[in-house]
């Protein structure tokens, strides 16, 4: 039996492979007509758990008769060059996974389909705005929000009870008085850290621009310009530095979040704070599972008290690349995905759900309540091509912190030269 | 490539081969017409093999470079001649003149002092005694053993600014202006940082190439010197050098080839940073093609790179082969 099915399903491939050379407007036939087919699938390591893409595998494929999902995991690492080939080859995945800086570059150069048309199929009302925005290019949706995660403050509680810290701070002021308590509190210690914040940490910097009024760069017109001198972002860079100065953060001032990774030196135990995603905290506590019972997170505060500052939403969205053979079976797959079955089976493990406003699974641990309270007023990079060049060659937004904050240059001279350098990366 | 496949085979077959055997007269040996093509069929297998693999790589660089070829067009498999668009643009970009002043400056600086110092350790190394001597030869191997990346990270961790060994070390001795000194705050810091680590690693293989040419230059010579009374750098001069030029010609030539296209190292510490300040054509060329996609101009920047180092090499090539035709 099972020979017999591996043998039909690699005819199948072959059927297809040999029939897509010769014709490129045959995918629109598809359907439960029975014929054999696969359909390859990219997910990216640690987006979705196993339990959730079984079920989901599971159930496509008994709902398409003859259909066979072939699901493969990607790593983050490289990613960008494995779609480039895989894109370019004659038999590329029917969907892929991308991330939301990545997007734009994918559809500006059209590599992927147009799924305008299939929005409200989609559950599009309730689309996460944030991913929305990253996927949507020249007024078109290339993709499917899949799911989001932000950047929260990460606390040690009982650290913030020793230092006789109520509760969790609501506003900037609070966070930075937070900050002293917990200072006087271990001066004791020399090696203690009552925010670890490297002088990278540029999608921390996101959120106090945003916070300010400020952005990264604007649009005008189709063109995209740096907006990293006006005084809403020199602003919330000073923020950056008040909070490195009242910390006194011994984390490098040139490098980022990753360098050396913070949640080795949070697990280590001598931080009260750290600003990070949700698997940091995991990792923190894979390394550390006493820390388990004594973490805690709140959103980044804003500065108008009570509200929470806007922050980087990091995530994915599906996509269906435009050489794909079964476009139709794709579309059927993302259809049963941003059901709210699915969804909230992503919520539970801990993400922000692409295509679900409910978010009650999500805000049962305390750090989901804060991920859940923050990611409404969640915010993208700039939608533009050019963006991914940013992040995969020389950021700007790092070597205008690190000048700041090491004294390099003035405030003024930092945001002026960081703004000319993306400017001209976003125009070319 | 079948044109240039039978060119290769076709052309010395028919008309080399006779004119060989006729000169001396006497026939040596009585070859069929395959005896006479076999020497060129054993050859044509590495021919291939190097047009394959030089030659189409080449080929197909120099074609790409007057392409635009983006991820569209790459995706899609459109080609999109845009004649001389992509070398117009990096010329008449002024980061790139820099970038390029930058590379050069840099690759002189690093084959000088990693050749210097390669020819101090060789000749220090006559000096040696046996054990001492093997001692310092086993620690070159193994640095020369460490694998780039890893050699990459220890500088990193020596550098760092808050954990790293040197300046704790320099704050230890009284400079207290290194306590939290940022060795990678501008470019040339950053480059000096990087050369120093290019030079570590390209140090043994220089002095053992060069301590090999100091072992074969005999011992009476330097006991001639001495009767004469030369002093210590007269006899470098009139001894050792004379026999040492042509391998010196060579190992910078070689240095030169391998210090110019350095990518790993820059890339690993700083990306090219701070603010672009130790960016090289090298990382220049990852920037346009990998991170940005434009494989056209990244083609363009790489046969840019060929012409520079063309320049830069052309006296070495032509010394070096009038010296390989004096030897």
């Amino acid at each position: 039996m099972k020979g017999w099915r591996g043998l039909a399903v690699g005819a199948a491939a072959l059927a297809v492979a040999v029939t897509g050379c010769g014709t490129s407007t045959d995918g629109g036939n598809t359907g439960n007509s029975g014929e054999p087919k696969t359909l390859t699938v990219w997910l990216m390591d640690g987006s979705a758990p196993t339990t959730l893409t079984d079920a989901l595998n599971k159930e496509f494929q008994e709902a398409n008769s003859g259909v066979t999902v072939k699901y493969e995991v990607q790593k983050w690492t490289g990613i960008q060059e494995k779609l480039t080939t895989a894109l370019s080859s004659n038999n590329p995945p029917d969907v892929i996974e991308l991330g939301n800086t990545q997007t734009a570059k994918f559809a500006a150069e059209e590599t992927l389909l147009d799924l305008s048309g299939d929005v409200s199929n989609l559950n599009g009302g309730d689309w996460l705005g944030g991913l929305k925005d990253s996927l949507t290019w020249d007024g078109k949706q290339y993709g499917m929000p899949f799911y989001a995660a932000n950047r929260t403050v990460i606390y040690r509680t009982d650290l913030f009870e020793a230092a006789g810290i109520a509760e969790a701070p609501k506003s900037r002021d609070e966070w930075v008085s937070a900050i002293e308590k917990l200072k006087a509190a271990n001066a004791a210690d020399p090696e203690f850290q009552s925010l670890y914040l490297p002088g990278q940490s540029w999608y921390a910097l996101l959120s106090f621009i945003w916070d300010e009024g400020g952005d990264v760069a604007k649009a005008q017109g189709s063109a995209w310009a740096g907006a990293l001198n006006t005084a809403e972002s020199k602003a919330g860079l000073e923020f950056y530095k008040k909070l490195v100065d009242t910390s006194g953060t011994t984390a490098p001032k040139d490098a980022d979040e990753a360098t050396p990774q913070q949640f080795e030196v949070f697990a280590k135990g001598k931080v009260g704070m750290m600003i990070g995603l949700p698997w940091e905290l995991g990792s923190a506590v894979k390394a550390d599972p006493t820390l388990k019972d004594k973490t805690a997170a709140f959103p980044i505060p804003s500065k108008t008290a009570g509200k929470t500052a806007p922050v980087f939403l990091g995530g994915s969205n599906l996509a269906i690349p435009q050489g794909s053979k079964n476009q139709d079976l794709a579309k059927g797959y993302l259809k049963l995905l941003s059901s709210k079955k699915y969804q909230d089976q992503l919520a539970e493990a801990g993400a922000v759900p692409g295509t679900s406003k409910d978010t009650a699974k999500l805000a049962t641990s305390p750090l989901g309540k804060a991920l859940a309270a923050s990611a409404p007023n969640g915010k993208v990079t700039p939608t533009t091509p050019a963006w991914a060049a940013v992040e995969a060659g020389q950021n700007p937004l790092k070597d205008m912190l690190t000048a700041y904050l090491t004294g390099a240059k003035s405030l003024d001279a930092a945001t002026g030269d960081a703004n000319a350098a993306l400017s001209k990366t976003l125009g070319g | 490539m079948t044109a240039v496949h039978t060119t290769d085979a076709g052309v010395p077959t028919d008309k080399s081969a006779p004119r060989r055997a006729a000169p001396g007269g006497a026939k040596r040996r009585q070859g069929s017409s395959f005896d006479r093509l076999l020497p060129y069929l054993l050859l044509a297998p590495a021919l291939i093999g190097i047009l394959w693999l030089i030659g189409w790589p080449v080929l197909s660089l120099f074609v790409t470079s007057f392409r635009k070829l983006n991820l569209k067009e790459l995706t899609r498999g459109e080609v999109v001649w845009v004649g001389l668009d992509n070398y117009t643009s990096i010329l008449t970009d002024s980061t790139f003149w820099e970038i390029a002043v930058r590379t050069v400056v840099f690759t002189a600086v690093v084959v000088g002092v990693s050749v210097i110092s390669g020819l101090l350790i060789a000749l220090l190394m006559r000096q040696l005694s046996p054990v001492v001597r093997i001692v310092l030869q086993v620690a070159m191997l193994l640095a020369w053993a460490m694998p780039l990346l890893a050699a990459t990270t220890v500088y990193q961790w020596i550098f760092d600014q808050q954990y790293g060994i040197l300046n704790k070390t320099l704050v230890k001795l009284g400079f207290d202006d290194f306590t939290g000194y940022s060795w990678f705050s501008t470019g040339t810091s950053t480059l000096a940082v990087i050369g120093l680590l290019i030079v570590w690693q390209a140090i043994p293989f220089l002095a053992f190439s060069l301590y090999a040419g100091v072992l074969a230059i005999p011992r009476d010579q330097y006991e001639a010197a001495g009767i004469d009374g030369a002093s210590m750098w007269q006899t470098f001069r009139a001894v050792t050098w004379p026999e040492l030029r042509p391998l010196m010609l060579m190992v910078s030539f070689l240095s030169l080839l391998w210090d110019f296209k350095v990518f790993a190292q820059i890339w690993a510490f700083k990306k090219g940073g701070p603010d672009g300040g130790s960016t090289t054509l090298p990382v220049y060329q990852y920037l346009e093609g990998i991170s940005k996609s434009h494989f056209g101009v990244a083609a363009a920047v790489s046969v840019a790179m060929m012409l520079i180092l063309g320049l830069l090499t052309f006296q070495y090539l032509r010394r070096l082969i009038k010296q390989e035709g004096a030897l």
